[in-house]
């Protein structure tokens, strides 16, 4: 891993000048759990390295007018917990975030970072398309906003075009529940994996809902990982959802639409029909837990 | 008179599924080896091939010069490599 | 930790307590050298280029290109070691197969694994090294390959070794084959017995390649010089066989060969062969430098060697009332590419928890286009014990019978005749499963989705050579010198027991691991026998030097040496003279120069009176119904350790075992390609527990003392490995009503067996 140079730009507009200079030999380093492990096994070995961590709009976390949230790209999994109001209203973001790796990856380990890495397996990504999430991504015609599930093309591949980086990511203003009477919501995250900690998910599944005060769900997204080339947003398994008190019915329906979506392949972390059968237990464990959080009955 | 018994793979030797105890009158494990020879010839190719042998219980490594009882009972096996 | 029995006719200063060990501030401060931590002036770095094949034979190797690469110092083949011709194969006493390690060193005809060592390079700098290995051309002419044992056996599989003809059976094959012997073991008439049953169980059982799992890869560092001496810096379970191997290898005498002990991390087994340490002095031979060489993780998932894969197939039967009256069981392990899986310890241990009249084990030894496997606590027991003991617990379970009861009634004891020949001595078998009858985890109640297991175990224990000095410095103080590596704190116990017999304080003994040229003779760290056997060694030495210190002693107060004993750190006069005060081991040390000079005591012996282990583990797990996730919930180990010298290292012996144990039966697996490739050579998908995986292991030690040993000592390293497989099983099948035959029990195959079940 030698031989790459080190540039740690303060302006999101001198990291895109970089990028396009470098004309695809560079790359952009978040807390570099995914980027540094894979130069040191050979599989990369970039001319350029760009550390983004001192750009402040990569770095910070913010509430915005609307009532949502912007979270830097490069704001690791221990900041996350650390912002209170963020944990109140996205626990399942945080807590898909918190499960990457050990206590000192967290001290690095990004959002950016974990989408850009484009590992359908990526914890995060399934909780941010659950939650509705966008990024922004920033490049030399300016700058773009990009639903998360549309980020990641393939394994290992993005949307992302050369001189492009992604900047941050937007939440939708969520219903508090100061008023007991006014909507509610909740999300969860969970995944698989044969161990307690420290692994790959095998699946993994996002569930975000809104519920009106009858408790009845009026908006739902769901999100898996692990079960596809790419992290799925699965609008069926929403579908089987809105309209619904969450009812043993209505969590059946919405794991097997799970199931249903999910094309995974057979590798040597788990087999076709395991996923797909656990794709679903997940979805409903998850949506119970996202019921409960947004106060309903579970 | 010390007694051997045949067990396992060894029992091939005496040319029969059935072997009682042999009976051999030896001092020590190099008496035993040869007169034991005359009557299973290849024995003592197979001990020196890799047989531990127990006398009495007690599996001893170097042999050769171990007394044997005038009761002893004496078995071959295989000798085992450890682990940890 | 509970104590079952004790010796109450000897109260002991040492034994039995707690002392911080001697090499721990070192090793938590980062401080302790490891084999990669060595190095030399002028030093460079070796490395080796590996087979992409399974099985392919070396048509030709050119080097030329990367011997001509500036900063290249040597480049080698196995044309640079010396051919081992098969009539020399063997030298001393061990199983080794000179012919074949030195082909696993470095391929000669053939590679017959993926990662199969086919050259080495030495240069510069490590990536210098790398690109040089990238530019050695080697023919391969690609063969068949061979990977699981069934499929070694079919008529038409491809031969590994022309010359490999099946030892065992009689009439002697005429054709070569992959099963490279055959051996059984038994008493009485196995098919009588099972005849004689009401009970019988017929199952077959599958496990996969696992590795130890050491957090140190292989290291050395390595000089040749132009007078043909060799030093040699590496971690190993023994660094007298580094030098008999090395010395083989390469044709040199092994006084030309000096190895120098580093800290080991972990070994379990892996690390009682050589991979590394020959080409390393070939290549430094070659260069005229000191060469360096360090296996990557993935190197040493690739090329080192596992525990075998195994396929079992077991028939066990009892009466109505729970006796059990006959056993046979067919045992294939998989050797690797070269001959010499446990199955000989295999076929010896599984029915020995048990008094079975009619009893036989049928062990078969095979060998497949994988890397050779090596020793692994026990090896060859856990497998073994996971159809036995899974078998029996289903027995039991249809007798209605709980299932320490039903081992109770079928425990072998003192005077049995044991299934591997002779009869048994002093053991602690029945005090082991007493102990977990009594232990109230076995009868605390479980929640919902969870279940019990237990299980037994057994293990010989090794004896074999060692030495020992013991020196004593003219302030009083000792130092003990031996030479094995100390891998489970065996440092600290050795202290303790000097300690004891000079009845001195342990802070004034210190304990060191010494090179080849300085202390006797001692085998492998391996057999859980340093405690037992080095031991031993220490105890002698340090009864040599009491005998001398009684001797100045006598000829400082002028009296016969016969009214002198030592007792509580000093010399006392029997015959009550009057005013001879008692003389300490430093008021004598320090006359030692006017009364016949230094004072050191030494031995070398083979021990025997091993005595033998048992252990019975309880395990309950909580198993998701949904998802066939098993959590170990709670976990107790129950082990005679005949005396606890350093009760916390046996209780850490005892802990390990059972954390190995239970990655085994959960997540553990070589997983290969159809090509032969292994597809997880590193701990993300090679799934060892993490910390958090596991609960608290309760451990139990049973002492029931080896009458032989001095201080009682059983070797306490390896039987604890043998019970968690099936105890996590037979626990998985308490939870879930599935009995699953083929490991690991990982989420997909659990969740498949509750659905077939549910189905
Ligand atoms: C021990 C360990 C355990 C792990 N466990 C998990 C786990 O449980 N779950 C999981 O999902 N992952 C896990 N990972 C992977 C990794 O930690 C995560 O993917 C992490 O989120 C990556 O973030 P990072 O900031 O370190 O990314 P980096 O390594 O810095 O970057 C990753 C990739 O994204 C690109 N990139 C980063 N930021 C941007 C940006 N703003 N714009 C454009 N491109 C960008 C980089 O160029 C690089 O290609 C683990 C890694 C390790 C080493």
């Amino acid at each position: 891993m030698n031989g790459s140079g080190y540039e740690a730009p303060r302006t999101v507009e001198e990291t895109v000048t970089l990028l396009q200079q470098a004309n695809g030999a560079a790359r952009v380093l978040a807390g570099g759990t995914d980027l540094l492990a894979q130069m040191k096994m050979g599989m990369t070995s970039p001319a350029l390295l760009i550390d983004v961590k001192k750009i402040p709009e990569l770095a910070s976390i913010e509430q915005t007018a609307d009532g949502g949230f912007r979270i830097g790209a490069a704001v690791c999994g221990a900041a996350l917990a650390e912002h209170a109001a963020l944990v109140a209203a996205w626990p399942g973001i945080v807590e898909a975030a918190r499960l990457i790796g050990s206590e000192q990856i967290q001290g690095r380990a990004s959002l950016g970072g974990n989408l850009c890495n484009g590992s359908p397996a990526a914890d995060s990504v399934p909780a941010l398309i659950a939650a509705g999430a966008t990024c922004t991504i920033a490049g030399p015609g300016g700058t773009r906003s990009v639903a998360v599930e549309d980020v990641i093309t393939a394994p290992g591949k993005t949307c992302l075009a050369t001189g492009e980086l992604v900047v941050d990511f937007r939440l939708p203003p969520r219903p508090d529940g100061s008023d007991a009477r006014a909507a509610k919501a909740g999300d969860a995250y969970l995944r698989m994996i044969p161990r307690s900690e420290m692994d790959i998910a095998i699946v993994g599944a996002g569930v975000s809902l809104t519920l009106d005060e009858a408790g009845v769900c009026t908006a739902a997204r769901v999100g898996l990982g692990a079960v596809a080339a790419t992290p799925l947003r699965v609008d069926a398994a929403a579908a089987a959802l809105i309209g619904t008190t969450l009812d043993d019915a209505a969590l059946a329906a919405a794991g097997e639409a799970a199931s249903a979506a999910a094309r995974p392949i057979d590798d040597k972390r788990g087999t076709i029909a395991y996923r797909k059968q656990v794709a679903g237990v997940l979805t409903r464990r998850a949506a119970k837990i996202a019921l409960a959080r947004a106060g309903g009955n579970g | 008179m010390a007694r051997v018994i045949l067990t396992g793979s060894l029992r091939d030797l005496a040319q029969t599924k059935d072997t009682g105890p042999i009976e051999i009158d030896a001092a020590d494990v190099r008496e035993l080896l040869r007169k034991l020879e005359d009557r299973l010839p290849g024995i003592a190719k197979r001990v020196e091939d890799g047989l531990s042998i127990a006398i009495d219980g007690d599996i001893v490594a170097d042999p050769l010069l171990e007394p044997i009882g005038a009761d002893s009972e004496i078995h071959f096996l295989p000798s085992i490599q450890g682990g940890s | 930790m509970a104590t079952a029995e004790v010796d109450q006719q000897k109260k002991f200063k040492w034994i039995g307590t707690r002392p911080v060990r001697p090499d721990g501030l070192d090793k938590v401060r980062g401080r302790a050298n490891y084999g990669a931590d060595h190095a030399l002036p002028g030093m460079i770095w070796g490395k080796v280029l590996r087979s992409p094949h399974a099985h392919a034979r070396i048509v030709s190797i050119d080097t030329s290109k990367a011997e001509a690469m500036e900063g290249v110092h040597a480049v080698i083949t196995a044309a640079d070691l010396p051919e081992i011709l098969s009539e020399e194969s063997k030298i001393g006493e061990g199983p080794t197969n000179f012919r074949d390690l030195s082909h696993n060193v470095i391929a000669r005809e053939k590679a017959l694994y993926h990662g199969h060592a086919v050259a080495a390079v030495a240069a510069t700098t490590s990536a210098i090294a790398q690109q040089a290995l990238e530019a050695i051309q080697v023919e391969y002419e690609v063969l068949p390959h061979v990977l699981e044992g069934d499929d070694a056996q079919a008529p038409d599989a491809p031969i590994l070794h022309d010359d490999l003809f099946t030892k065992g059976v009689e009439p002697r094959p005429t054709r070569p084959s992959n099963v490279a012997s055959r051996t059984e073991m038994g008493r009485g008439d196995a098919e009588a017995g099972l005849a004689k049953a009401d009970h019988v169980i017929t199952r077959s059982f599958r496990t996969k390649a696992v590795h130890q799992g050491y957090i140190e890869p292989h290291a050395v560092v390595a000089t040749l010089g132009e007078d043909g001496r060799a030093t040699v810096w590496a971690s190993s379970q023994g660094h007298f066989m580094i030098r008999a191997y090395c010395a083989k290898l390469l044709g040199m005498d092994q006084s030309q060969i000096k190895v120098i002990p580093a800290e080991i991390g972990g070994g379990f087994g892996g690390k009682t062969t050589v991979y590394l340490e020959p080409l390393a002095i070939a290549l430094s031979g070659k260069a005229g430098r000191p060469v360096k060489m360090v296996m990557s993780r993935e190197e040493v998932f690739r090329a080192t060697g596992p525990a075998s894969a195994t396929r079992i197939e077991l028939r066990m039967g009892c009466t109505k009332d729970g006796k059990l009256t006959g056993a046979h069981a067919r045992l294939e392990y998989e050797a690797g590419a070269f001959p010499g899986s446990p199955v000989g310890a295999a076929v010896m241990t599984l029915f020995a928890p048990y008094d079975i009249d009619g009893c036989l084990a049928e062990g078969y030894d095979i060998v497949v286009n994988k890397c050779k496997v090596a020793a692994y606590r026990a090896p060859g027991a856990p497998m073994a014990a996971y159809a036995v003991e899974t078998v029996v617990d289903e027995l039991a379970e249809k007798c209605g019978i709980d299932p320490i009861e039903f081992r109770l009634q079928n425990a072998s004891r003192e005077g049995t005749q044991s299934a591997f020949g002779p009869k048994f001595k002093r053991i602690g078998n029945i005090e082991t499963l007493e102990a977990a009858k009594a232990h109230p985890h076995y009868s605390a109640p479980l929640g919902p989705n969870q279940g019990r297991g237990v299980a037994s175990g057994f293990w010989f224990n090794g004896g074999m050579q060692s030495s020992a000095t013991v020196q004593v410095a003219d302030d009083g103080t000792i130092c003990v010198v031996s030479g094995n590596p100390d891998i489970g704190g065996s440092r600290a116990s050795l202290a303790m027991m000097a300690a004891e017999e000079f009845g001195i304080d342990v802070k004034l003994v210190d304990p060191q691991i010494a090179d080849t040229s300085v202390v006797g003779f001692s085998d492998l760290t391996g057999g859980s026998r340093v405690t037992f056997a080095t031991g031993m060694a220490v105890v002698d030495a340090c009864r040599d030097v009491i005998r001398q210190l009684r001797e100045r002693a006598a000829s400082i107060w002028g009296i016969e040496v016969d009214a002198v004993k030592w007792s509580d750190g000093a010399a006392r006069a029997t015959n009550g003279d009057a005013g001879l005060e008692p003389l300490s081991l430093r008021d004598i040390a320090l006359k030692a120069a006017r009364t016949g000079g230094p004072i050191s005591g030494r031995a070398s012996l083979t021990a025997r009176g091993v005595g033998m282990a048992f252990a019975v583990h309880i395990c309950d797990v909580e198993v998701d119904p949904e998802t066939g996730k098993v959590d170990v919930v709670r976990y107790t180990t129950v082990q005679d350790a005949g005396r606890a010298i350093h009760p916390s290292y046996v209780e850490g012996q005892m802990q390990g075992g059972a954390a190995q144990g239970i990655g085994w039966a959960l997540n553990e697996e070589y997983i290969y390609d159809a090509d032969g490739k292994m597809e997880n050579p590193g701990f993300l998908d090679y799934r060892m527990p993490v910390a958090s995986d596991l609960p608290m292991i309760d451990t139990v030690i049973v002492e029931v003392p080896n009458p032989t040993h001095p201080y009682g000592v059983r070797g306490v390293g390896e039987v604890p490995i043998v019970p968690p497989i099936p105890a996590v099983v037979n626990a998985v099948h308490a939870a879930t009503g599935v009995r699953i035959t083929e490991l690991p029990l990982s989420p997909p195959r659990v969740l498949a067996a509750m659905d077939a079940r549910r189905n």
